[in-house]
């Protein structure tokens, strides 16, 4: 690999790129992003190379492996180009198919294309799916197009020329003022304007100053950053080193969450190759500008996401949080001014940069730019990655794209920003999703994890949920934190369990104020939110609870198995699942489930055919 | 010259020059150590003399070298297995100077340099944590701190496999806390814990970043997406049986050597 002196070796070698490759010849795009991982995309992928061997048809057609498509309920994913024919749930038993009647004799095979849920009718191309077709997929499209571990399929697709065009045509000072004039915010969780931290940085005093990518993602129910960093890492990389030309830092790192090794290895081969073009290094195309990058692997701990306590994280420290009274951009990393953004802020730069900061305002709401990648998750149809542009409705997202609710239930709340967010219900389904509408109604934009629930679910029991997360992380330094969630905690155990009165939904108000107020950091000031909007939304569960009955017939203390007699078959099932032996009957009797013994696990409730295993209250069992 | 007196003097029985030769010579046809086959030659004798063909004193006598021979070969077992222990522990720290070494005994990788500690023994042994300690200078409370309050170390030793249940949001209203609930039954043991023929560690995490796939277990490095609590049981039982091996190397832990070398109990 030579390296690029500058632009115009980039250009050159752009050129030679798309040169080389021919358009009409087939391509099977085989996605192996967690999701389809899991469900052994990389059987499906060496099934597909052996299968080609057997057909002689080995070079004649390429494979690829892609980042994650999104769509990850339909898992694995196949996308045969240049026809753009989607395979979806794919099995090894289907390649063969595949390859002797689509790629040979371009038929398609109707049992792997996509079924609308309301037509009916199959769905070919990629694009026309209902779940893609009604995204904006500018920072994740390019998923699908490009193999995770290949600089060259990225630099084809115009990558790095947002870089070549800021070092050989823009001032620092420029990239700055586009930045800030795309009013690009802060997609991690707080919103802040990027662009204004960069100024901040680059004007602090203090040498060397450094940039951060902040890949920790800890929300749980969120992956986006996860799948643009296994996927795509290019982009990020690319955003970064433009972020570092305009505030004037020297070194970089990425920081990535433990639990994510895939985008360790990704992000590592791509700074490799990156190194090896000279797009990193010493004397950046010619610009003078020199950059390295490092990779931090975060070793499980959900409040070191939290910017501060990064940062002492790659200092080889504790993550603990510290007291802001001096911003990290001034005194960050080794107390030197320090720009930490999200992955998925830094993969938004190359865009504002190659188009135009007009071009990016024109997305999105009056203060809120852009597009936003969901984890669309939980309850819902179409599970998977969603991008859309800022001010799209929480009712577009899950019915549109997200195709609804599965088994006829019914919708009961979205939660949006993980840990730190709220529930939103039904009545608030119609406002626009942007950093400041979401803040309005008792939530937030967070990462981007949107969970939806459904009828089934109990939401004193989500509060609780998210109050036992987040104590388990809460790192002990600050009082409030620490003491406010683990007593938070015991009042919400009190409730599921039908154990509270409302003097202690009251005390659970009071005690949400102070952790709001009086925590160091974001994670115990945005603790009480869960518990503030299910309360806000849902007071009618609470107080239910307070009478010894869960709606839901969610927790686990306040309801009873039973098996309708007229219902049950006899045949036994539940019988055998039954963990504890607390069913008892004969075949082709009756079978009655022993309250005593029975732990409520519902394994009969599950493997019961006939419907016949229900939840009742225990207050109406006694 | 000393070595050469204590081949002659095996356990104890001065061997003419005819034994030595026919000794030698069975030493070098056979795969066995003299040991070995001094000790089956008594055992022959002891069951020739046990059918009544021999006279008490000289029973006494048969049985007193074989207890000789016998603890002789323990004895040697039981150097060969502490030497094995020594070097093996050797090799563990010499493991841990190439890992420091990688980050050139830079303080601040510390969590670098114990996250590849942890990943090839699954969990940190102390005399590792003393090493590392040693080597880039830092107090072992310090260590200790770091090791207790990040989520991927383990200060105990993990099963041969580790279970994880999702426990992230979207597989908490997908039922979730019911497959942990499952697993708890099926091996046994709390989340946390593993179980005692140090088969399975069980573990409850936050998310395993494969929301739409939810409720997720993950058994080593393989995920089991869409579950219902009566799946559990017989995935794991998959493992408990060998039917599945791990696909990854093998666990390896260090060996506590302390228990080797105690002296067996005389019964």
């Amino acid at each position: 690999m030579k390296k690029l002196q500058s632009t115009s070796d980039m250009e050159k070698l752009r050129k030679e790129l798309l040169q080389k490759r021919d358009s009409s010849k087939s391509c099977i795009s085989i996605c192996s992003g967690t999701g389809c991982h899991a469900y052994g995309s990389e059987k499906v992928v060496s099934a597909f190379e052996n299968e080609l061997k057997k057909q002689k048809l080995e070079g004649k057609v390429e494979i690829k492996r892609t980042g994650c498509h999104g769509f990850c309920e339909k898992g694995p994913i196949v996308v045969i180009y240049p026809e753009e024919i989607c395979y979806l749930q794919v099995k090894i038993e289907d390649v063969t198919d595949i390859v002797s009647q689509t790629i040979k004799a371009g038929k398609i095979i109707d049992r792997l294309l996509y079924t609308d849920l309301k037509t009916g009718k199959k769905v070919v191309h990629e694009s026309e799916i209902p779940f893609y077709k009604n995204q904006t997929r500018l920072i994740f499209g390019n998923n699908r197009k490009i193999e995770s571990k290949n600089i060259d399929d990225y630099i084809a697709l115009d990558g790095y020329n947002a870089l070549g065009k800021a070092l050989s045509e823009m001032t620092p000072e420029k990239v700055l003022g586009e930045v800030k004039k795309a009013n690009l915010r802060g997609r991690g969780g707080g919103g802040f304007p990027a662009g204004r931290k960069w100024g901040s940085v680059r004007n602090a005093p203090g040498e060397p100053k450094y940039v951060i990518v902040n890949c920790d993602e800890g929300d749980p129910g969120a992956y986006m950053d996860r799948s643009l960093m296994e996927g795509n890492p290019h982009s990020v990389i690319e955003g970064l080193i433009i972020g570092a030309y305009a505030i004037g830092s020297h070194e970089g790192y990425v920081y990535v969450r433990q639990e994510y090794p895939l985008a360790v290895e990704n992000t590592e081969l791509a700074i490799k190759q990156a190194e090896e073009y000279g797009l990193l290094g010493k004397d950046i195309l010619g610009s003078g500008f020199d950059f390295t990058i490092k990779i931090h692997r975060g070793a499980g701990a959900f409040v070191s996401g939290e910017s501060s306590a990064l940062m002492s994280a790659i200092e080889g420290k504790v993550g603990e949080p510290r007291p802001k009274y001096t911003h990290t951009s001034e005194k960050g990393l080794w107390d030197k001014p320090t720009c930490l953004n999200n992955v998925e802020t830094w993969a938004n730069v190359p865009f504002i940069i190659n188009k135009g900061a007009d071009w990016f305002r024109n997305m999105g709401t009056e203060n809120s730019k852009g597009t936003k990648i969901f984890s669309l998750v939980g309850n819902v149809n179409n599970t998977g990655l969603v991008e859309v542009p800022m001010g799209i409705t929480l009712r577009e997202i899950i019915y549109d794209i997200g195709g609804g609710i599965p088994n006829g239930k019914k919708f009961k709340a979205v939660q949006t920003g993980g840990p730190s967010g709220g529930c939103i219900p039904e009545s608030q389904l119609d406002i626009p999703v942007d950093f400041d509408e979401l803040g309005k109604v008792g939530s937030m934009m967070g990462s981007g994890g949107m969970i939806v629930m459904d009828e089934d679910t109990c939401m004193v029991d989500i509060a609780r949920y998210f109050v036992k997360f987040l104590s388990q992380e809460s790192c002990g330094k600050c009082t409030p934190c620490r003491e406010g969630l683990r007593h938070m905690l015991r009042i919400l155990n009190d409730i599921t369990s039908g154990k509270a009165d409302e003097e202690d939904i009251e005390l659970l108000e009071e005690l949400c104020e102070v952790v709001k107020d009086a925590s160091l950091c974001a994670l115990g000031q945005t603790a009480p939110n869960p518990v503030l909007s299910t309360l806000k939304y849902f007071r009618d569960e609470y107080e239910a609870h307070l009478q010894g009955e869960c709606p839901a017939k969610v927790c686990k203390e306040l309801i009873q198995y039973y098996i309708d007699p007229e219902k049950c078959k006899g045949c036994g099932l539940c019988l055998e699942k039954c963990p504890t032996g607390a069913i008892s009957g004969e075949k082709k009797g009756v079978y009655t489930v022993d309250v005593e013994k029975c732990i409520k696990c519902g394994a009969c409730f599950e493997v019961c055919n006939f419907d016949a295993v229900s939840k009742i209250s225990s207050k109406e069992c006694k | 010259m000393k070595k050469e007196k204590a081949k002659t003097h095996f356990v104890g029985v001065r061997l003419t020059e005819e034994q030595k030769r026919a000794l030698s010579k069975l030493e070098k046809t056979s795969d066995l150590s003299k040991t070995d086959i001094l000790l089956r030659g008594l055992e022959l004798l002891s069951e020739y003399y046990s059918l009544g063909l021999d006279r008490p004193p000289l029973n006494a006598e048969l049985k007193k070298l074989e207890n000789e021979a016998m603890h002789h070969f323990q004895e040697l077992k039981r150097i060969k297995r502490r030497e094995e222990s020594v070097r093996e522990m050797v090799q563990e720290l010499r493991d841990i100077d190439k890992i420091i070494d990688e980050y050139n005994g830079d303080k601040s990788a510390l969590i670098q340099i114990l996250l590849k500690i942890q990943a090839k023994n699954h969990w940190l042994p102390k005399p590792a944590l003393m090493w590392v300690s040693e080597r880039l200078d830092i107090p072992m409370s310090q260590i200790l701190n770091i090791a207790t309050f990040y989520k991927a170390f383990s200060l105990d030793p993990q099963g041969e496999h580790l279970v994880r249940v999702c426990l992230g949001t979207a597989c908490h209203v997908r039922g979730g806390p019911k497959i942990l609930d499952a697993a708890e039954q099926f091996l046994g043991v709390e989340p946390g814990e593993t179980t005692s023929d140090l088969k399975f560690t069980l573990e409850g995490v936050n998310c395993l970043g494969c929301c739409a796939l939810g409720p997720v277990m993950m058994v080593d490095d393989v995920h089991y997406g869409k579950l219902d609590s009566s799946k559990v049981g017989e995935i794991l039982s998959k493992y408990r049986m060998k039917e599945v091996e791990r696909s990854e190397d093998k666990r390896k832990g260090v060996i506590p050597i302390i228990h080797e070398s105690k002296p067996p109990k005389s019964s």
